[in-house]
């Protein structure tokens, strides 16, 4: 057991647990929180952190982030970067939900101008996006749609004429990893995803409508098209049945080839590979699939929605997206190591990049400003717009992603029930969609940390600071 | 004797399994998954054959119950039984009996390995503990 006195205070928002806690860590482990975060990090998850510090080629840290919670093998809220190419990549480290992502989209009515369509615009999104709990979509595609989709991701689909251009100047990577190769994601995750482009899934996976409440920065504000009052749209799911699937599939081979790479680790679930080895290679091009088939459900999904937003206030009703970034991936990016600059496998499990203004990986018109993050929090709570910094550069250029649970789905249920969460929420001013009762109860905000908490690390941090302040008016749950 | 436990688990599923034998282990593991993430059926008499091998028993375990949930999602359906040919440390063949899958509480998204444990006890009956990913 991890005693929290081991940390030594780097600064107010930064601990560290030095490389010589224990004999297997290549590089110190880092967290950043508040004082009063890291008395609330799991026991647990502070051994997950160090044990990725032991991970083969793993570059600098093990980073947490303020949200960080115990995950399977690495903790949720984590960023651990290997050297290119001979270190590892580990599926572990991008999680089973491959790509999960929040995406922002903006609208250019005020909260005053929307109201009146509130509840109408809720059930109307509710019916177009089915969260395909046991009923997918009705459209089965093809496995030859697939793996068009696989490898083509969003600018393929707008070829094919849903949704816009502008859809994938503003996505991750403009929609489409170029790494993807359909021949290496199996015929069983192709079939798990035949019917669920366009489908939200649950847990805590929701579509909500929300309203701009504060804005803290007008310049960057303005580029991001946000203003006070606005109408967004929040999105967050991931990438289905498909990339659990390649998950689970490529676990069990890297299991098999890891004593042939001779690496030993502390506990199945990092299982990993050199990056350069033929499975590490395969996972990773599966991987980039998997990554294109989320980003083409979520625009799939703003393609329902929008449908829905034209169906109730009128076919000139503009939904234009601000953003999409994902929270679950592996990525090869060139970073400075310690005044070198050095190619990386970073991978990010419920971590979000946050590229400094500069960067040539971001959209022309955020370019000045740096690349928007967004922090989403619970169907009760505020969310946050935020953008990446240079000070970032310690923590791979990334920040954290949501508020973090801090008790069971159970313990939820037992706490609240769900006809009270939606009474509660309905006297607050927001409207819950969920067919499942229980749904909402295992969601509810008191089963999640204060998301004020991880947004004052990271925005005090420097690992992204505040734009604007959201706050939710409808919520749709899948289920 | 008690077929499955829900145990407690801050984000995800965490069953414990109950069987005499490894046959009724790995059935009762498969309840506790459908039952913990309410997955809810209709309409019997469906049957889908299964077979598996993996490097030893825990694996087994979580590509048997990793092989149910493909079949769950892709097919709609919940299986309550199933009818073993065969079952040893490394190979699993048999039968699985199921209704159509009506709905899902919780979409349960993978078996994890994390703190998984299989193992039998002294009075010879046997254990399991699972992690899903929801």
């Amino acid at each position: 057991m991890v005693i929290k006195k081991e940390f030594n205070k780097i600064t107010d928002w930064l601990w560290e647990i030095p490389k010589s806690f224990r004999t297997d860590m290549r590089v110190p482990a880092r967290v950043y929180v508040s004082k009063k975060l890291l008395e609330k990090i799991e026991p647990d998850a502070i051994k997950q952190i160090i044990n990725v510090a032991s991970l083969p080629g793993i570059v600098k840290y093990s980073l947490a982030m303020p949200d960080a919670h115990t995950g399977y093998g690495f903790v949720i809220g984590g960023v651990a970067a290997t050297r290119y190419p001979e270190g590892v990549i580990s599926p572990g480290g991008v999680g089973y939900d491959i790509s999960c992502s929040v995406r922002l989209l903006k609208s250019d009515y005020t909260e005053a101008e929307i109201k009146p369509y509130l509840e109408k615009l809720a059930t109307e999104i509710q019916r177009e996006v089915p969260s395909g709990l046991g009923r997918g979509r009705k459209i089965k595609l093809s496995i030859e749609e697939i793996d068009k989709i696989l490898e083509g991701g969003v600018p393929y689909l707008v070829e094919k004429g849903y949704g816009e251009k502008e859809d994938i100047e503003y996505c991750e990577e403009k929609g489409k990893m170029l790494q993807a190769d359909a021949s290496c994601v199996s015929e069983r995750a192709k079939m798990r995803g035949r019917d669920q482009v366009g489908t939200l899934g649950s847990g805590n996976h929701f579509c909500s409508l929300e309203k701009v409440e504060e804005i803290f920065d007008e310049k960057i504000a303005e580029v991001f098209g946000l203003f006070k009052e606005q109408i967004v749209v929040m999105v967050h799911c991931g990438s289905r049945g498909l990339g659990h699937q390649i998950a689970t599939d490529y676990i069990r081979i890297m299991m098999q080839a890891m004593p042939k790479c001779g690496i030993k680790l502390p506990d199945r679930e990092l299982a990993c590979v050199p990056f350069n080895s033929s499975e590490g290679q395969r996972y990773f091009k599966a991987m980039c699939a998997g990554v294109n088939y989320s980003w083409s459900n979520k625009h799939m999904i703003t393609h329902y929605i929008r449908k829905a937003w034209g169906n109730v206030l009128g076919e000139k009703a503009n939904l234009g997206l601000l953003y999409d970034v994902a929270h679950n991936i592996a990525k090869v990016e060139e970073q400075d190591v310690n005044g070198q600059r050095m190619k990386l496998i970073v991978h990010r499990k419920g971590a979000t990049r946050a590229f400094p203004p500069g960067h040539s990986e971001i959209p022309e018109r955020y370019k000045d400003v740096g690349q928007p993050t967004i922090l989403p929090g619970t169907m009760g709570t505020a969310s946050y717009v935020m953008v990446g910094t240079e000070q970032g550069k310690e923590a791979f250029y990334s920040t954290a992603h949501g508020a973090g649970r801090a008790m069971s789905r159970h313990a939820a249920m037992r706490a609240v029930r769900g006809e009270e969460v939606v009474k509660r929420l309905k006297k607050k001013g927001i409207l819950v969609k969920c067919r499942s009762m229980k749904g909402i109860a295992e969601e509810a905000p008191i089963a999640y940390k204060n998301i004020e908490d991880v947004v004052e690390v990271v925005h005090n941090a420097g690992l992204s600071k505040k734009v604007a302040k959201l706050v939710p008016l409808a919520v749709i749950k899948g289920e | 004797m008690k077929k499955y436990e829900i145990l407690e688990h801050k984000a995800d599923l965490k069953i414990k399994a109950f069987g005499k034998n490894k046959g009724e282990l790995f059935e009762n593991a498969m309840f506790g998954m459908f039952k913990g993430a309410r997955y809810e059926s209709e309409r019997e008499g469906i049957k889908r054959e299964i077979k598996i091998s993996s490097p030893e028993l825990s694996s087994l375990l979580v590509d048997f119950l990793s092989e149910v949930l493909y079949l769950c999602e892709t097919n709609k359906e919940v299986y309550q039984e199933i009818q073993f040919e065969n079952l040893t440390e490394k190979e699993l063949k048999g039968t699985l009996i199921g209704k159509e899958l009506k709905r899902m509480g919780v979409h349960i998204k993978a078996v994890t390995y994390h703190n998984l444990d299989v193992h039998q006890r002294e009075d010879k009956t046997w254990e399991a503990t699972v992690l899903f990913d929801i």
